[in-house]
């Protein structure tokens, strides 16, 4: 019974889902938009009670946390901020979703496919067992598969979804692979008896063929450069609630679980696999950034700037002191509220652009739907400024504290030459955010000024009022980070 | 006691965002108006409560912001930031009249911009915490971005991103030089702290060595890039000539690479390997700077551009002088940073004027304005001899405290800077000679003078020159304690 009360946000995001569904059964299609209510509803309740759990962990001491179910699962400070930035994100989408469902047949479908996939993310943040973590990763997973292709009729949904299904299920099959040799040299699947018995994975070349094994599987899913392809073209095809799902959310699964896996589990084997995240971030925040410049379509360039994202977030593997794990998990909440929100501001330039039936409709994201964006629809455009120049790392928001936070780190181990890098990259990222601003305020527009839909403007202030707080008050969001930095590394 | 130092952030912050609210041309220019006269009556208060006879920091105010980390916000103000934010405050409300009858899009947005950026400069002389400081100085780099690329020139959208991206690289060097100095004090202390005061204490305390010096040339370069010094100074001449008359207005009033200059790299010189070599190089920049910049603003035909490189030649001085490291050059130094801000604020107005009447600022193609534009003419006549350094406006004083008291240890780079004095009287006279007296040129058409509100801040300014010119003191007493402490620091070393 004590155990279930720890999960209690998630199994208030999967009554809620259930609620969902089966009411959506019985309404008329008019009346379905209450679901998007309810569902934001349930997110709301789970994100208080994760907060409160906060308060429970810090009255019994952080560093403990909680093991339910036969230590399957891990209730700490790491499980339940990770929990927190799902919780933001669905948060986020789901107000933005109200609108974008507005006439959809499949009102139902959508909602609970997206709160039992921020379900398997949050239990992926708390998963303890190796098994368990992949199993909500698969739930996580196929909800997303299902939501990129939920434009039927748009092939470029179809695409994105299908390339994001079939290389995900390799990463998974990889994935597995690796699980299986570290279950083969250890016996066991349990994340804290790995690491009890790590001689056994150190002593076996095994434990080596297991890490690129689990690099390459986690690399799909954080969309780390190789193993990116599938990103681009999954968060332009798909709907941009979804977009935001999959950038925001899902791609910190990969990094929470990477963290447990890589840190905890493979701590024996450290030097190997801080040098392929070492050169992993490299190579993605430089080919993301360089990449990003060309695009013309924005969610597309959101895309390769999430790349790049990624790759700064990976420094905090190749740097591996408190501090860069303190700065990782703050840059995850920091980009989980400036790429949901970047994301929903293009989906409510993209909503402009279709319902209008003008432009270039073949590629409704395009720079060009943003001329002028300032004058037509100025608190789209204000957000959206806010969330890049947050993304480029320009105070005072989330994203400079992060960046702030990260790079710091790096000098502060010594190595110079990779935060040398990332600034670079950084400045080099300025120009096609500025860009973007540029389009929205330099140019002229064509057409009339547009009123923003309630629940676009709704998610659009929540994210601003994220990036907002983090920079303005980062105190707490660096202590919480902080406490959970000190689950993976013990002071 | 009010918490000025605060109050001058804020105060203009507020109004800044209540001007972006405004529906009318009027209301958008009374508002930023009225908003920079309230910050201009707390720093009369300051000024009026300021003690000029110490170097200690004044209204300060601390409180814990990240504690983890020993970020505070912290301000404070003291001689070496006070006669800066006075330029600014001066400058803002009469540069608010200057532009308040031109026509323009958005002006909700162009009044509520110029507010956002005199709350950020303000922001970065009161930060005494590195944080804080970076926060401000990053800060300035998005009105300005906005102001060039809405409402300059043809070639705005290309001197908006150079000088954008330029100056934020150049402002990251200078985080890692910060981040650098942070841990390398943490390590030696044990203590986390981005006080500025505190980690220039700490300094001198490191091992010498790479690190070392690493740390003080990345925070210079990001001091001497936004000043601007040659060899950085390649976005200047863009952004200064393609922005408005406004935005180059507020790009003078950016003193903020100088101010990092006496605030924090020359307290930290004299600790660094070799701090003779770090004398020399500042003083070759100056001077060159000094010299460059005049012989390419001779060579202008545009009329905007020519002040552009006349101000990277003036900004020399404030390099040659901090090189000078005795306390009347370190003090005519800072004394150059607030001559230039007003000097140049007369300048770019005249040839911002002077482009709107005529429609061309190509020298050759006026001539004659004088007889069509005689409040211009006087007035910018009076910026012209202040520019090249006429006894008895503020220009001469700056230059001569500069160029004497630096002959003492730098008599080489002196003897550069004195080749450029004739230079500069040259273009200056050259350029007047062409475009206001003469012939008047008929192709012009019927040109008209400038506004009433224009002849009154662009004259009050002058005035300006004109007083501290002849009565210098009031500004420079608050500087004198300052250098002499910055001077005293490099004496104990022997430097």
């Amino acid at each position: 019974m004590n155990d279930l009360m720890y999960l209690a946000p998630e199994i208030v995001l999967v009554a809620t889902g259930l609620v969902v569904l089966l009411t959506g059964v019985f309404l008329s299609p008019k009346s379905k938009n209450v679901l998007g209510y309810l569902a934001t509803l349930g997110i709301l309740a789970a994100l208080a009670l994760t907060v409160k759990s906060f308060g429970l962990l810090t009255m019994d001491g952080f560093q403990v946390g909680y093991s339910i179910f036969s230590d399957t699962l891990s209730i700490d400070a790491l499980s339940q901020f990770f929990k927190l930035v799902f919780l933001v994100v669905a948060l986020i989408v789901s107000l933005a979703s109200i609108k974008y469902t507005e006439n959809s047949e499949h009102t139902e479908e959508f909602y609970t496919l997206m709160l039992f996939a921020t379900v398997g993310m949050m239990v992926v943040a708390s998963a303890n067992d190796l098994i368990v973590l992949f199993c909500a990763f698969e739930l996580a997973s196929l909800a997303t598969y299902a939501l990129a292709g939920f434009e039927k009729q748009n092939p470029r949904s179809l695409e994105g979804a299908m390339k994001y299904f079939v290389i995900g299920s390799v990463s998974a099959a990889l994935m597995l692979f690796g699980i299986s040799f570290v279950y083969g040299a250890t016996g066991t699947t349990s994340i804290p008896m790995i690491a009890a018995n790590s001689g056994l994975l150190t002593q076996n070349p095994i434990g080596l063929v297991a890490v690129v094994l689990l690099v390459a599987g986690f690399g799909f899913k954080m969309a780390l450069v190789p193993f990116h392809m599938w990103a681009p073209d999954a968060y332009q095809g798909s709907p941009s609630v979804v977009s935001a799902l999959l950038a925001a959310g899902s791609k910190k699964m990969g990094f929470v679980a990477a963290f447990r896996i890589f840190i905890v589990a493979l701590a024996a084997l450290q030097p190997d696999w801080q040098l392929a995240f070492t050169i992993l971030a490299v190579v993605t925040m430089t080919f993301g950034n360089v990449v990003a410049v060309a695009q013309t379509s924005v969610k597309r360039m959101l895309a390769y700037s999430s790349l790049a994202q990624a790759g700064y977030i990976a420094m905090a593997f190749a740097v591996m002191t408190p501090v860069a794990l303190t700065g990782g998990i703050m840059y995850a909440l920091a980009h989980a509220f400036m790429k949901a929100g970047a994301f929903i501001a293009a989906g409510v330039v993209v909503w402009m652009v279709s319902s209008e039936k003008t432009g270039n409709l073949n590629i409704p994201d395009h720079l060009d739907s943003f001329r002028g964006l300032g004058k037509r629809m100025p608190l789209a455009a204000l957000s959206m400024t806010i969330f890049v120049f947050a993304l480029a790392g320009i105070p005072p928001t989330a994203g400079f504290m992060a960046k702030f936070v990260l790079f710091s780190s790096t000098i502060q181990a010594g190595m110079t030459w990779l935060a040398v890098i990332a600034i670079l990259n950084s400045a080099l990222s300025l120009f096609y955010y500025a860009r973007l601003v540029k389009y929205m305020y330099f140019m002229p527009p064509e057409g009339k000024k547009v009123s923003i839909p309630l629940p676009y403007a709704a998610a659009l202030l929540v994210a601003v009022a994220g990036v907002l707080a983090m920079g303005l008050w980062p105190e707490p969001f660096v202590e919480m980070a902080m406490r959970a930095a000190m689950v993976l590394m013990p002071l | 006691m009010l918490p000025v130092a605060s109050l001058l952030i804020l105060v203009p912050l507020i109004f800044a965002v209540v001007t972006f609210f405004t529906k009318t041309k009027d209301q958008a220019a009374g508002l930023g108006f009225l908003g920079s006269l309230v910050t201009l009556g707390l720093t009369l208060y300051a000024y009026l409560n300021f003690d000029s006879s110490t170097a200690a920091m004044q209204f300060y105010e601390s409180v814990k912001w990240i504690p983890i980390l020993g970020v505070n916000y912290s301000v404070g103000i003291d001689g070496i930031s006070m006669p800066l934010i006075l330029l600014n405050v001066l400058v803002i409300p009469l540069l608010i009249l200057y532009s308040w009858k031109e026509n323009r899009e958005a002006p909700n947005r162009f009044y509520g911009l110029i507010l956002t950026m005199q709350a950020a400069v303000i922001g970065v002389f009161v930060s005494l915490d590195f944080v804080v400081f970076y926060i401000f100085w990053e800060l300035t780099l998005i009105p300005l971005f906005f102001i060039v690329n809405i409402w300059g020139g043809e070639k705005r959208t290309h001197a908006s991103y150079k000088f954008f991206i330029y100056t934020h690289v150049a402002s990251l060097v200078m985080l890692l030089g910060i981040f650098g100095l942070f841990y390398a004090a943490l390590n030696q202390t044990g203590v986390a702290t981005f006080d500025i005061r505190e980690l220039i204490t700490q300094f001198q305390f490191l091992q010498p060595g790479l690190m070392k010096d690493g740390i003080f040339l990345a925070i210079l370069f990001g001091f001497l890039a936004k000043m601007p010094t040659f060899p950085f100074h390649s976005w200047l001449p863009e952004a200064y000539s393609e922005a408005p008359t406004a935005g180059s207005v507020l790009f003078i009033l950016l003193k903020i690479g100088g101010y990092g200059l006496f605030r924090i790299s020359l307290p930290m010189l004299p600790n660094t390997g070799n701090p003779h070599l770090m004398i020399m190089m500042l003083g070759l920049l100056g001077s060159v700077s000094i010299v460059y910049g005049a012989l390419l603003a001779l060579r202008q035909k545009d009329l905007k551009r020519m002040i552009a490189y006349s101000s990277l030649s003036h900004m020399g001085y404030v390099t040659l002088g901090a090189a000078g490291l005795v306390s009347l050059s370190v003090a005519g130094a800072m004394f150059q940073q607030f001559s230039h801000g007003l000097i140049m604020s007369i300048l770019f107005m005249s040839a911002g004027a002077i482009q709107t009447s005529t429609g061309t600022r190509i020298i050759n193609n006026l001539g004659g304005l004088a007889k069509k534009m005689p409040m211009l003419t006087v007035v910018m006549m009076v910026g012209f001899m202040a520019s090249l350094g006429l006894p008895g406006l503020t220009g001469f004083i700056a230059e001569f405290l500069v160029l004497t008291f630096t002959f003492a240890n730098l008599p080489v780079f002196v003897l550069i800077a004195l080749l450029a004095i004739v230079i500069t009287a040259g273009y200056h006279l050259w350029a007047m000679q062409r475009a206001m007296f003469g012939v008047y040129n008929e192709k012009l058409g019927d040109v008209r003078d400038i506004n009433s509100l224009q002849v009154f801040s662009m004259a009050t300014i002058a005035l300006l020159v004109l007083y501290f010119g002849l009565n210098p003191s009031p500004v420079l007493d608050m500087m004198i304690k300052n250098s002499e402490a910055i001077v005293s620091l490099a004496a104990v070393l022997g430097v």
